[in-house]
């Protein structure tokens, strides 16, 4: 047989990093500050999605866009917190979203009436932190029923975030988790990390959690 | 393995037709790319035993830095050897 070879050279995540540029683009045109929440599964992201929809929903016009393996239950409970849209993406068996069903599904979401847009990934540590959706900042949930040494054994998500948020803290009399070492561990793979405790359930440190989404989403314009 | 299927709509793209006869695809992966080559390898043979492809094989071609990119695809285009 003739084998022929084609040079090809190029990077893997070129196309959906050029679509998420395009993402970032269209969102920064709007003023909306876009989050990519990520975790492991059942990490309590939706749980913390709920409080601060109910808290700071339409304070800050927070809009959300959830990705799911199948199903859209995450969407169906957040829609119950908010009259604007939350829309859900179905990835049918992918193990993350990309940067063109965050494009698809902005479309369905009106920009110039939202400040502050929740990605909410799929449950997952390993796939979503390849892949760029056009966000200005990922945030890891770290949740005290895992183990400490996750930030470990998933390095690459640490790295590529800017915060973590560690979840379920009003567990932690009931489960064996070193607070200390798993913020430690974190650390190590990121120094810059800024760390954050919440409980969605009690609203334990929830106050700090607020305080930076106002910091993040940007003034509405007044312009026109 | 999202990796893996993205390799697989690139090699995918590039051959069009051509894609069954696809028999090796190189991959050069960084020491800093955060991917585990054994597992990417797994993966991409997953991917390139599913049509439109019929088997083809990954190299995959370590190297320093966090590159990850497909390096080149070698089809057999059927024709007799030279």
């Amino acid at each position: 047989m003739a084998v022929r070879t084609i040079e090809v050279r190029e990077r893997v995540m070129a196309r959906n990093d050029e679509l998420a540029a395009q993402v970032r683009a269209r969102l920064a045109r709007h003023g909306v500050t876009a989050i990519n929440l990520v975790s492991s599964p059942g990490a309590g992201k939706t749980t913390l999605l709920e409080r601060t929809l109910g808290a700071l929903g339409e304070e800050l016009d927070i809009a959300v866009i959830t990705g799911d393996v199948q199903t859209q239950n995450d969407a169906d409970r957040l829609a119950v917190h908010t009259p604007r849209l939350v829309s859900a993406v179905v990835t049918g068996g992918a193990c993350h979203l990309d940067a063109l069903q965050v494009m698809t599904a902005i479309n369905a979401i009106e920009l110039e009436r939202t400040r502050l847009l929740f990605i909410e990934n799929v449950g997952n540590l390993v796939c979503p932190a390849n892949w760029d959706l056009g966000e200005k900042e990922m945030i890891v949930l770290f949740a005290v029923t895992e183990g400490e040494d996750k930030p470990l054994k998933y390095p690459k998500m640490f790295e590529n975030a800017r915060r973590v948020v560690m979840t379920k803290t009003d567990l932690l009399p009931h489960v064996p988790f070193d607070m200390d070492r798993a913020v430690a561990n974190a650390l190590s793979v990121n120094p810059a990390l800024d760390v954050l405790r919440v409980s969605a359930l009690t609203g334990e440190g929830l106050g700090g959690w607020f305080d930076f989404l106002r910091d993040s989403a940007r003034p509405v314009s007044t312009s026109g | 393995m999202s990796l893996a299927m993205e390799i697989g709509r690139i090699a995918e793209e590039k051959l069009g037709d051509a894609a069954p006869q696809l028999v090796t695809v190189a991959v050069d992966v960084g020491d800093s790319a955060g991917v585990e080559p054994s597992s990417l390898e797994f993966c991409l043979e997953a991917v390139f035993a599913t049509p439109p492809f019929a088997g083809a094989k990954p190299h995959i071609v370590r190297c320093s830095g966090d590159v990850l990119r497909v390096a080149y695809l070698e089809i057999d285009d059927g024709r007799p050897d030279d």
